[in-house]
């Protein structure tokens, strides 16, 4: 017997709609229907209904719908009301499926959400700079030793990384230049080049760039933690500011033991430049650092030193931002550190840049 | 509701409104609070019972409405005020204890009394151990919270809520997660810090036997309106469908 039948706009469907009869009926349903589309689906002549045929019905009627709106689906029973409640996925909000945006429409929804991340970002800032102002003069609020901890943890468990890489970058770069100077018989002015590039620029920003992967990205995925597991709703329920008693202390170290950090790089850096330089290029000890002292100004390190503390405090601000924007599940945490590492290493040397403007 | 208390309400909410974006979670929520009762918000899941809790303790900004403690308006104060008059005098037991995982018990339940008060180490020490002695935890003060059973995390963070003598305690679902019999003993506890302390206690549990055990009055939640307020045994006789079917649902897992 014919299931499915067409007539003055009006899709008779009769029989068993089940599992095993859906698949069929729903080719045929496509065939049948190729042109036009019902304004009505009548099921009273339908004998047996499941899940499957419930999900036939939808969908047929979703398309009808999509050509005609006022399409309808007409003669179910009482039995049959009952299973298409249960099965039926018409609860679902009608929000969930929404007018995909065009393509404008996306591009102005995510430049506004960056927009507004953006000023967000900055609140928390300015309020992190205030709390961290007030908290150099009283400590109240703070936990008691916590800055020495956190610059232990922040700043001295980086030494091993910081050290190795400015080595490994200091012998590449003093390589490199050693074969081109070379050439000219400039040997020495190995010494100018290292010194200066390391002091001003590679100093500051690979040491930033390490500690944002390595302690900003801690940060982050610890106050993001703390987030979801309420940690921070408790401090809040304590009378405590989150701000005072998590970030300050990690600002604070992080101002402290940035510089520290970068005056290490720039030493080990400087080390193996005069380790090639002795070795590879001939040129002597006292030679290599006379020369490395007197082609750097007190300018120069007051630059450098700026430079790091600023990108201290932007390490720190925008971990903490990504942290404490994390809302719901743990799943959010991984997602917050990321963001964090690859905004904090973008600010830096957006900033290096901007730095090397100001101070041509 | 409550003819027989004349007391002042310690909590009086007033046609809360709460939203998520734009989906409102609680919907013209208006109850009152009296002391030395305990009174419990229930509802099934996701009726809004923990938004309630948050948003009357400024976790989150309320959409519209008041908020009263001891008469005094709190929707509009000062952060620092709210800190100073009402938190201050008031205790929070998380869903999860919200024990701050980097510190060790000790430390979890001095926080408060390092930062509140100007009390000496020794005098911090021993308050701390007494503290911990009423939830009935012992030899776990130098334990970190990772190291803990769920419920004597909850212990644990019930102390530290209790650290500076609340007269209000919330507690959002004390015995989720927990096994019957150790929930059974958190139920003692919170009825015991009602009897010998005077507190007045606000319970979030969807848990009927907990209910049973230890509820005052009841406030009934479904899908962000407040459907019933009052005693246990006035809820049972409202005849209300939803009241009905929550307390049902116990009848029948009970064959």
């Amino acid at each position: 017997m014919e299931q499915l039948n067409y007539q003055d706009k009006t899709l008779f469907v009769s029989g068993e709609l089940s599992f095993q009869t859906v698949p069929d009926l729903y080719e045929q349903t496509e065939h049948l229907l190729k042109d036009e589309q019902p304004q009505r689906i009548d099921i009273s002549a339908v004998s047996r209904l499941d899940s499957a045929g419930v999900a036939f019905l939808e969908t047929v009627l979703a398309k009808a719908k999509a050509s005609d709106s006022s399409a309808v689906l007409a003669g179910a029973s009482e039995e049959q009301r009952k299973v298409l409640r249960t099965f039926s996925s018409q609860n679902i909000p009608p929000e969930v499926i929404t007018v995909k945006a065009g393509y404008f429409e996306q591009v102005a929804d995510s430049v506004l959400k960056g927009c507004k991340g953006f000023f967000n970002y900055l609140v928390m800032a300015a309020d992190i700079f205030y709390w961290a102002l007030k908290g150099l003069f009283s400590r109240s609020g703070q936990k008691k030793g916590a800055t020495v901890q956190q610059a232990y943890i922040l700043g001295a468990q980086a030494l091993p990384v910081v050290g190795l890489l400015s080595l490994i970058l200091g012998f590449i770069l003093s390589l490199q230049s050693a074969n081109q100077l070379k050439n000219f018989g400039a040997n020495v002015f190995l010494a100018d080049g290292l010194a200066f590039s390391f002091v001003r620029e590679l100093g500051p920003m690979i040491t930033a760039i390490i500690v944002a992967g390595r302690s900003g990205s801690a940060i982050a995925s610890e106050i993001a933690s703390m987030k979801v597991s309420e940690e921070i709703d408790a401090l809040k329920m304590m009378a405590i500011n989150p701000i005072r008693y998590v970030v300050v202390p990690k600002f604070h170290a992080m101002s402290y033991v940035l510089p520290v950090l970068v005056m290490f790089s720039i030493i080990i850096g400087m080390l193996s430049g005069m380790l090639i330089a002795v070795t590879y290029l001939d040129v002597s000890l006292q030679n290599f650092c006379t020369r490395a002292i007197n082609i750097l100004s007190m300018k120069d390190f007051v630059i450098s030193f700026s430079k790091t503390v600023f990108f201290a405090w932007l390490i720190v601000s925008i971990s903490s931002y990504y942290g404490f924007s994390v809302e719901g599940g743990a799943e959010d945490v991984g997602h917050a550190t990321t963001q964090s590492v690859v905004s904090s290493i973008i600010a830096i040397i957006f900033f290096d840049a901007v730095f090397s403007l100001i101070y041509l | 509701m409550n003819k027989e208390n004349k007391q002042e309400p310690v909590i009086e909410v007033n046609h809360l409104v709460a939203k998520y974006g734009d989906t409102i979670v609680l919907d013209d929520v208006s109850v009152q609070i009296f002391p030395n009762e305990i009174t419990v918000i229930l509802g099934g899941s996701g009726c809004g019972k923990t938004t309630f809790l948050k948003n009357i303790l400024r976790l989150q900004e309320p959409a519209s409405g008041s908020v009263k403690f001891w008469g005094m308006e709190v929707t509009n104060l000062e952060e620092r005020e709210f800190n100073d008059r009402i938190l201050s005098r008031i205790g929070m037991l998380f869903q999860s204890g919200a024990l701050l995982n980097s510190l060790t018990v000790h430390d979890n339940i001095s926080i408060p009394l390092e930062q509140h008060t100007q009390l000496p180490d020794e005098l911090i020490d021993t308050i701390i151990k007494t503290k911990l002695h009423l939830v009935n935890l012992d030899n776990v003060l130098n334990l970190l919270p990772g190291e803990l059973s769920g419920g004597m995390k909850k212990r644990a963070a019930l102390a530290r809520a209790l650290v500076l003598d609340p007269e209000i305690l919330f507690c959002d679902e004390p015995s989720s997660g927990l096994d019957p019999l150790t929930s059974l003993t958190l139920d003692e506890l919170i009825l015991s810090l009602k009897q010998q302390l005077n507190m007045t206690i606000i319970v979030v549990t969807h848990e009927l036997a907990s209910i049973h055990r230890i509820a005052d009055k009841i406030i009934f939640l479904d899908s962000g309106k407040m459907l019933f307020a009052g005693t246990l045994d006035a809820a049972k006789q409202s005849g209300i469908e939803a009241i009905n079917r929550f307390f049902n649902a116990e009848q029948h897992t009970r064959p």
